[in-house]
């Protein structure tokens, strides 16, 4: 075997822990979540004991060569090759695992620093076959800077940082018995020195060398900073329980959790975060947790009655509470004493504009609190409110959501009070346009067919617009369609439906009881008979109607007095309002609108106006009445496009024919 | 809108400059809806600048004519523009409301 070129072994042995490196790199022990302990624990139960392995092949190899000294060569040419292949598996395995936790919360720039360390490790590897043996002028200095470098990388131990307490003193138990198993290795090396020549010119060549060192290294800075943070571990915990209790805090708002579960959340946190035995969070009669009004106490061994007479003590109370340590309960005055606590920490739960309540913890030791504590303990109550507040703010939208929906139902109850089937006989046509400006509008029109070829027309605007205009709205056509009822006792069939001022005199006495004080309603009534050839008419108060007189081819305004109704409430209406008679031939045309025609503005600023409207009908009285509707409008939405609907608009246009003969007469 | 009031002994004058809508009228109910208001014999409301108003403004004075009848305060008008007056007109409030001319008839109605 000695007989084989240098050459030979070098490059078995490169290609052996060259393979065995990039096998290994590739399937590392690897780190699940944040289990420091647990990987630890891997490398030393697989790798680890490796070292024992090597521990029991030499001590077989000792006794061997003891009871035959002439097999020894033998015996050690077998072993020293294994034991070097199980030292390599172990490097590898360290190292690769050590990489998971350098790369623990790293940036690019050390991976990339790692890789560098990779590749000069390779280099090496690769220079002692192509080189041999490299002079020592150059290789030593090499070897050198490549050791620092590890140990630069060794500085990286963030992982320690995410240690508790118990998890610190595990990590260094383990890093301790890694250590033992890489000088159990080192011995064997050392022991067996001198003799390794028998297998090969440069076993403990440069790479094992440093990969060794790099694995000790990392291996002893790990354990050195492990122990040097145990005093500080405690702090560590502390600020983790702090951060862990504040996200829950703030995620309860997220998952759309209960103040109830807020306020317990609370409770949990404050007394795991201080180590308090014993606390009470007691709120306001009225703030309790909403949805559930018996909720107002919430005891961490505790009883109600314990934590009302503490509550009690504080020195300030109610809203102008401020939080405070009392550091000895029992000098307290009226401190029960039956109760065995020392020390206290209250703090007041209130946002700017309320107050909630209060929460005190307790220890049993006397100055058990400190402003660190009162710090955290601030921010998880300040956050709690802020919670709470969160809370009520997504109950207050959902439930403004709610009215939304219930004004859109009243806006359809409205829509469905608007006529969609006009009446129809042969001696007039009808055409409506009607627009609301808001969801919910305050115009109005109706029409009723009376008995004798008679047609009622009620045209209106309640002052205002939204839902107490609709509602008027509503009341004026219910008072439309009561007061239009036949009267039986009447006379002649003429008076059985009531005069347009009778009607509006008894709309305004009815109206008188219901309407807001500063609200009023225009209206125009007008009844028209077909036979008498004529119609009455009434207006309170409501836009004059524009009218084409077919035979004089004239078109004018009904120019009469008229009080709007619900002004006087008080009686002395009935002098305010007349009726109006006028007869009316065939083409002749009635326009009703509303003041959302006429007063719309146009970009301009200006007004729709009067002038404008007749001017219109002036130019398209010959037209049939829908043809007019649309004419008027077409004009109408010119001249105010592109500005915003600031009121409703209604408009019915009237045109009377002359009737075909009823049949039989 | 602006809403100034002028108190000289009995009379109260009520000066309204520019447009008075929905908004504004909430400030004109407010100087209305003043208890001294009931003390001055009558109150005068200067209507020179007043360009415009809404349904909701003529809403305030109709809210506050009969409590101020009740009490004997005379509430008048005085020199409006026609396009107000026309509002006033349609509605059937010139027959209710003492509209006039000019301040000197304001005084002496």
């Amino acid at each position: 075997m000695a007989g084989w070129p240098g050459w030979v072994v070098l490059l078995a042995q490169g290609v052996l822990a060259g393979n065995l490196f990039l096998l290994i790199r590739r399937q590392p022990l690897s780190l699940y979540r944040q289990d420091f302990v647990g990987l630890l624990r891997r490398l030393l139960l697989g790798p680890g004991g490796l070292s024992l392995l090597c521990l029991a092949l030499f001590g077989v190899t000792q006794l061997l060569s003891q009871a035959r000294p002439a097999l020894a060569p033998t015996a050690f040419a077998i072993t020293y090759p294994v034991i070097v292949g199980l030292f390599l598996i172990f490097l590898a395995q360290a190292n690769y695992a050590w990489r998971s936790l350098v790369f623990f919360k790293s940036d690019a720039a050390l991976r990339k620093r790692w890789q560098l360390l990779e590749i000069l490790l390779g280099l090496t590897l690769l220079s002692q076959l192509a080189v041999g043996t490299v002079p020592a002028w150059l290789g030593f200095p090499v070897l050198f800077g490549l050791g620092l470098f590890g140990m630069y990388l060794s500085s990286n131990q963030r992982w320690v940082g995410y240690l508790t307490q118990g998890q610190k003193w595990q990590a260094i138990g383990y890093q301790s018995a890694m250590l033992s198993a890489m000088l159990l290795f080192v011995q064997y090396f050392r022991f067996t020195g001198p003799a390794a020549t028998l297998l090969a010119p440069a076993a403990q060549h440069n790479f094992l060398l440093l990969t060794a060192l790099f694995a000790a290294f990392y291996s002893l800075t790990g354990l050195l900073v492990t122990v040097f943070s145990l005093p500080t571990a405690g702090v560590f915990e502390q600020r983790r329980a702090e951060v862990v209790g504040l996200q829950r805090l703030t995620q309860i708002i997220q998952r759309g959790q209960t103040s109830v579960e807020i306020y317990q959340t609370l409770l949990a946190s404050a007394v795991q975060t201080v180590q308090a035995e014993a606390a009470a969070l007691l709120l306001l009669p009225g703030v309790s947790a909403s949805e559930n009004p018996d909720t107002s106490t919430f005891l961490h061994h505790l009883s109600e009655a314990q934590a009302q007479a503490i509550a009690k003590l504080l020195p300030s109370q109610g809203a102008q509470a401020q939080e405070i340590i009392i550091d000895d309960l029992a000098a307290l005055p009226g401190w029960p004493t039956n109760l065995t606590f020392g020390s206290l920490v209250a703090l007041p739960l209130h946002s700017v504009k309320n107050y909630y309540g209060v929460l005190f913890l307790l220890k049993t030791e006397t100055k058990g609190f400190d402003a660190d504590d009162l710090g955290i303990l601030n921010t998880f109550t300040s956050q709690t409110v802020l919670s709470i507040e969160n809370l009520q703010l997504v109950a207050d939208s959902l439930s403004n959501q709610r009215t939304q929906e219930e004004l859109k139902i009243v806006a359809q109850v409205q829509d469905s009070l608007i006529p969609k089937n006009l009446p129809t006989d042969d001696w007039f046509d009808i055409s409506t346009h009607s627009l609301a400006a808001k969801e919910m509008g305050g115009d109005f029109y109706d029409f009723l067919l009376l008995p004798g070829r008679r047609l009622a027309v009620l045209i209106g605007d309640v002052s205002g617009k939204g839902v107490t205009a609709a509602f008027h709205m509503a009341q004026m056509k219910g008072i439309f369609h009561a007061l239009m009822q036949a009267n039986h006792l009447a006379r002649n069939e003429r008076e059985q439906f009531p005069l347009p001022s009778r009607f509006m005199s008894q709309a305004n006495a009815a109206l008188a009881h219901c309407l807001e004080p500063a609200s009023f309603i225009t209206s125009s009534l007008y009844i028209i008979d077909y036979e008498q050839g004529g119609f009455m008419f009434a207006r309170a108060g409501h836009c004059p109607t524009l009218y084409y007189h077919a035979m004089r081819e004239e078109v004018s305004y009904f120019v009469s007095a008229g009080l709007g109704l619900g002004i006087l409430r008080k009686g002395g209406y009935d002098r305010h309002i007349n009726n109006q008679f006028y007869d009316y031939g065939p083409g002749d045309i009635m326009v009703l609108y509303t003041d959302g025609i006429v007063e719309a503005r146009g970009t301009d600023g200006s007004e729709f106006g009067e002038e404008r409207l007749k001017s219109l009908l002036q130019r398209c009285y010959y037209l049939e009445a829908h043809e007019i509707k649309d004419l008027i409008m077409e004009d109408f939405n010119t001249f105010t496009a592109g500005c915003p609907v600031h009121d409703d608009q209604t408009m019915l246009v009237i045109k009377f024919k002359t009737a075909q003969p009823e049949p039989g007469s | 809108m602006k809403v100034t009031a002028q108190p000289s002994a009995d009379l109260l004058t009520l000066l309204l400059d520019g447009e008075l809508d929905a908004s504004s009228a909430i400030v004109l109910d407010t100087q209305l809806a003043k208890p001294e208001i009931l003390n001055y014999r009558k109150v005068l409301v200067d209507c020179t600048k007043l360009s415009y108003i809404s349904s909701a403004g003529l809403g305030v004075f109709i809210s506050h004519l009969q409590p101020l009848q009740d009490k004997d305060v005379k509430l008048v008008f005085f020199n409006m523009q026609e396009k107000v007056f026309n509002v006033f007109e349609i509605l059937g409030l010139d027959a209710l409301m003492t509209i006039v001319p000019t301040q000197a008839e304001a005084i002496s109605a």
